[in-house]
C-alpha cells in the first residue's frame, strides 16, 4: 500500500527532518551553553558587582579590556630571558626536541608542532616578571594558575597510569575480577563533598588511617592538609582516588578491541606478561591513552572541589586553584567582571587542549 | 477510600494555602537533625537556633517556616547569589560585618518604623547590639548576640603548672611573661600551653587583630588606608610565633583537631568563640572527657589595654520582601520571635543583647556566665568595609604563609599591607 502523493506533501526533506530532529538539542544547547558563554564574555567587560547589579542593573560599567589588564597585567612589567630559568630551560629542551624529532621524522609534523608552540609558550610565557618598582596587579593570578598546572601535571599521569595498570590486571572474565572492577569504579560515583570527607578523615593527623598506620610503625603523622609540603599531594590522591574508574573503564574497553589473534600471535613468539604489554598492548592503546590523557587534562584543569573543601587553597595559597580563584572573585569579592575574565582565561586554556586532541584524533585517522 | 484520601490532600493543600504564610529561612551554624520545639533544653548553636526555628513555625499563627539547606563555609557566596538571582530566603541570619555590603548595595529592608508594631523594643538592646545592626540612618535587621573570642581553660592542667589561684587561672599581663607560663606548663605537664585553628579558620587572625588593638593599632584606619605593616603588627605576631618557635603551642592544628586537642587534655589553653561555652561544659560534666575542670576567661589583655575580637549574629530581611505584605509582616514576626527567646540563645554561651536579658538571674545562672563578664566591655572589630571578607582572607594567608611556611614576618606584613590596600581601593 504505498501512496505516493500522501508521503511526497507531508515529508521532509533529509535536511528539514535533520533539523526537526535536533532541535531540542540545539534549544537547550543554545540556552544553557551558547548563551550563557558570550553572556559571560560580556559581563568580563563590564565592572559588574554581583550584589550591586542585581539591585541596580544600571550600576555595570562598560570598561572594554580592563578586567583582562587588571587579572593579568601589571605595573613595570618586563621580560628577560633568565627570570624563570627551570621552566624556560624545559621550553628549550621540548622546542629542540620537537625540532629533533622532526627531522629524524619519528613525529608526526603536528606532533612535532604541538611541541614545539609548547616549548615557545614555556620560553616565553614565565620571563614576565615585574622590574624594579613594578607589581602584578593581582598578585595571585599567575601563582594560582601555576598551582592549577602542578595539580593537572600530578593528576592526569596519576589517573592514567594506575588506571592503565589497573585495567591491564582486572581485564580477565572471572567473578573475582568483575567485583573488583566494580569496587575501583564505585568511587567515581560519590560526589566530590563525600570524597573529601573521606579524605579529610584519612589524612587527619589525629583519628585518621594514614596517621594511624606511621605511628604503628613508629613515625610521627603527617599534618597533610595544612602542610605546604605535603597540601598539593593531598589532594591529589584524594582525585586519583576519585576519578580512577572512567578511564579504567575506557582503558578495560580499548583492551577488549585488542584482536585475540593478534595476542595468540605474540604468545607464539614468547611474548607473554610485561613484554606482551609492552609490544603489543601499549601500542594498540594509544589512541584511547590519548583520549584519556586529554579528557583527564580538560577535567582537572576545571579542579575545584577538593581545593575548596579539604585545604581551602592553603597553607598559604599553595592549594589555589584557577575555579576556586574564579569563583571567590564573583561570589566573596562580587567582581563578576573579573572572574570572567578569568573564566574566559581557562576557557582557552581547555580550548587548546580541545583542538589538540581533535587534531591528533584526525590524525591517527 | 480513594476518594476521601484525595479530598484530605485537596484540603489540607486548600486550607495551608489560605491560612499559612509559608517563609523560607537560611542560616548558617551547622545542621541539627530532630531539634524539637523545646528551646530550653537543645545544646549546641545548630540545635538551639533550630529549636528557637521550629517553635516559631508551630507558635506564630499563620506562619510555617521551611529552613533552606546551607552550608557554613559558602554561606555568604550561596547568599550573594541567591540575591542576584531574585530569590533570597524571606529571612536569614547574618554578621555585623557583612552589613555595609549589603544594606550599602540596598538588599536589605529598612525596618525601623516597623519594630514596635510586632512588639520589638529597640531601646532594650544594648548600645553594641543597636550599632550593630545600624547603617546610615536605618536598622536592617534584629541582633541576636555579641559574640567573642574567650580563652577555654583545662584547669587541672594550669594546676600542676601552679598557675591557679583562688580557683582562678592565673594569665599572663605580657608576652613574655605568657612565654614564661607556657614554659612552666610543659615542664610541668608536657602539654602544649594554647592551641587554636591557626591553619584553616581564622581564630589566628582573631588573635593578632586582639593583639594589634591591645597596642591601639589597626590594620587599616576609617580612612581607608592600610597601617598591618606597623611594629604593633609585628609584636602582636611575634607574641603568637614565640610559642611556635618553643614547640609551646602548634600552628598546624585545624578547627577540629585543635578543639579535640583540647578535649583530650593536651593542651591547657584553647583560643576560641562564645559560642562553644554550653558544648564544653557538657563535655567537661561527660565521665570519658579528658576534660574535666573547664573554665572561661576573658581574652587576657598583654598589652596597654585590653581587646577581643568580636562580631555579631543578626535576623535581616531582604528588601524585596517588604512588596509583598502579607509575607512581610509574617518575617517581622519571625524576627520578634527570635528576640523573644535570646535568653535561650544565650545558652551557647553568647552575650545577649537584650538589657532585660542581661539583668535577669537566669542569665546570670548560665554556666561560667560570671568567668567572662568584662567581654563585653573589650570587644573590638575592623572598621566597616563592603571587603571585609577579602580583607580577612588576606590576613588569614598571610599570616599562615609566616606559621605554617616560615615567611619572613616582614614580607608577609608588606605583602598583607599592599594587598588590603588595594581592597581598600577598590
Amino acid at each position: 500500500m504505498v501512496q505516493p502523493n500522501s508521503t511526497k506533501r507531508g515529508s521532509l526533506s533529509e535536511n528539514q527532518a535533520a533539523f526537526l530532529l535536533l532541535l531540542p538539542f540545539l534549544t537547550v544547547y543554545a540556552l544553557f551553553l551558547v548563551y550563557p558563554f558570550f553572556r559571560g564574555i560580556w559581563i568580563s567587560l563590564h565592572d559588574w558587582n554581583l550584589l550591586e547589579v542585581a539591585f541596580n542593573p544600571a550600576a555595570k560599567q562598560f570598561v572594554g579590556l580592563s578586567n583582562y589588564e587588571r587579572v593579568m597585567w601589571g605595573r613595570n612589567i618586563e621580560w628577560s630571558l633568565f627570570s624563570s630559568p627551570l621552566a624556560q630551560l624545559l621550553g628549550v629542551i621540548a622546542l629542540l626536541a620537537a625540532a629533533w624529532f622532526a627531522m629524524r621524522l619519528q613525529l608526526s609534523r603536528v606532533t612535532a608542532i604541538a611541541l614545539a608552540i609548547f616549548g615557545i609558550l614555556l620560553i616565553v610565557a614565565p620571563g614576565f616578571h615585574p622590574g624594579p618598582e613594578g607589581r602584578w596587579f593581582s598578585p595571585r593570578f599567575w601563582p594560582t594558575v601555576g598551582n592549577t598546572l602542578l595539580f593537572v601535571a600530578w593528576a592526569v599521569p596519576g589517573v592514567t597510569l594506575s588506571a592503565l595498570v589497573l585495567a591491564a590486571a582486572l581485564d580477565r572474565e572471572t567473578r573475582a575480577m568483575g567485583i573488583l572492577r566494580t569496587l575501583f569504579f564505585i568511587s567515581q560515583v560519590l560526589s566530590v563533598t563525600v570524597v573529601t570527607l573521606i579524605w579529610q578523615i584519612m589524612f587527619s593527623p589525629r583519628q585518621g588511617l594514614i596517621a594511624n598506620i606511621t605511628e604503628f610503625f613508629g613515625g610521627s603523622p603527617v599534618v597533610w592538609l595544612t602542610d605546604e609540603r605535603f597540601a598539593m599531594a593531598a589532594i591529589v590522591i584524594a582525585t586519583v582516588w576519585w576519578s580512577l574508574g572512567i578511564a579504567m573503564i575506557l582503558f578495560l574497553a580499548g583492551l577488549q578491541d585488542i584482536s585475540k589473534d593478534l595476542k595468540e600471535a605474540a604468545e607464539l613468539d614468547s611474548a607473554i606478561g610485561v613484554r606482551a604489554f609492552w609490544y603489543i598492548t601499549l601500542p594498540n592503546l594509544k589512541r584511547t591513552i590519548t583520549l584519556v590523557i586529554v579528557l583527564q587534562i580538560i577535567l582537572h584543569f576545571q579542579v575545584f572541589g577538593q581545593s575548596h573543601l579539604m585545604t581551602n587553597g592553603g597553607p598559604n595559597d599553595t592549594t589555589q586553584v584557577l575555579v576556586r580563584y574564579i569563583y571567590q572573585t564573583a561570589f566573596r569579592d562580587s567582581e563578576l567582571g573579573r572572574a570572567s575574565a578569568m573564566a574566559v582565561f581557562l576557557f582557552v586554556i581547555m580550548g587548546a587542549f580541545s583542538i589538540l586532541q581533535f587534531v591528533i584524533g584526525r590524525e591517527e585517522d | 477510600m480513594k476518594t476521601t484520601v484525595v479530598s484530605a490532600v485537596l484540603a489540607t493543600i486548600v486550607t495551608s494555602g489560605i491560612s499559612a504564610q509559608e517563609l523560607t529561612l537560611g542560616r548558617f551554624f551547622g545542621a541539627c537533625e530532630d531539634a524539637g520545639t523545646d528551646t530550653k533544653t537543645s545544646v549546641g548553636e545548630a540545635c538551639i537556633i533550630q529549636s528557637i526555628i521550629n517553635a516559631a513555625s508551630e507558635e506564630i499563627e499563620g506562619v510555617t517556616i521551611d529552613t533552606l539547606p546551607t552550608d557554613w563555609g559558602n554561606y555568604y557566596d550561596q547568599l550573594k547569589a541567591s540575591y542576584a538571582g531574585g530569590t533570597p530566603p524571606d529571612v536569614h541570619v547574618m554578621h555585623r560585618h557583612r552589613i555595609p555590603e549589603f544594606a550599602g548595595f540596598g538588599a536589605l529592608a529598612e525596618i525601623s518604623g516597623d519594630l514596635e508594631s510586632v512588639g520589638i523594643d529597640p531601646t532594650n538592646w544594648t548600645d553594641s547590639a543597636r550599632a550593630a545592626v545600624s547603617y546610615k540612618d536605618g536598622i536592617y535587621g534584629v541582633p541576636m548576640d555579641l559574640h567573642a573570642n574567650l580563652w577555654h581553660i583545662n584547669m587541672d592542667l594550669m594546676e600542676k603548672a601552679g598557675l591557679v589561684v583562688d580557683g582562678k587561672p592565673v594569665l599572663p599581663g605580657s608576652p613574655q611573661e605568657m612565654l614564661v607560663h607556657a614554659r612552666k606548663l610543659k615542664e610541668a605537664t608536657g602539654q602544649d600551653y594554647l592551641a587554636a585553628d591557626f591553619a584553616q579558620f581564622p581564630i589566628g587572625v582573631r588573635m593578632v587583630l586582639a593583639l594589634m588593638w591591645q597596642q591601639d593599632a589597626n590594620i587599616f584606619s576609617d580612612d581607608g588606608t592600610a597601617t598591618i605593616n606597623s611594629d604593633a603588627g609585628k609584636k602582636a605576631i611575634e607574641t603568637v610565633t614565640q610559642l611556635f618557635d618553643a614547640e609551646l603551642a602548634n600552628p598546624q592544628l585545624n578547627y577540629a583537631d585543635s578543639q579535640q586537642a583540647f578535649l583530650n587534655g593536651e593542651v591547657a589553653i584553647l583560643v576560641n568563640g562564645t559560642w562553644v561555652v554550653d558544648l564544653y561544659t557538657s563535655e567537661a560534666a561527660n565521665e570519658e572527657s579528658e576534660l574535666s575542670n573547664y573554665y572561661v576567661a576573658d581574652f587576657p589583655q598583654l598589652f596597654t589595654e585590653g581587646a577581643t575580637w568580636a562580631d555579631s549574629h543578626l535576623w535581616a530581611i531582604p528588601s524585596p520582601v517588604k512588596s509583598d505584605e502579607k509575607k512581610y509582616q509574617a518575617a517581622l514576626k519571625v524576627l520578634a520571635f527570635i528576640n523573644e527567646h535570646n535568653i535561650d540563645w544565650a545558652r551557647t554561651g553568647h552575650l545577649a543583647v537584650r538589657q532585660s536579658v542581661l539583668d535577669s538571674d537566669e542569665y546570670a545562672a548560665l554556666p561560667h556566665r560570671s568567668e567572662y563578664t568584662a567581654t563585653a566591655s573589650i570587644a573590638r572589630d575592623t572598621p566597616p568595609s563592603t571587603q571585609y571578607g577579602a580583607i580577612q582572607d588576606v590576613l588569614n594567608r598571610e599570616l599562615q604563609a609566616i606559621w605554617l611556611t616560615d615567611k619572613p614576618i616582614e614580607a608577609a606584613l608588606s605583602d598583607a599591607e599592599l594587598e588590603v590596600q588595594s581592597l581598600l581601593d577598590r
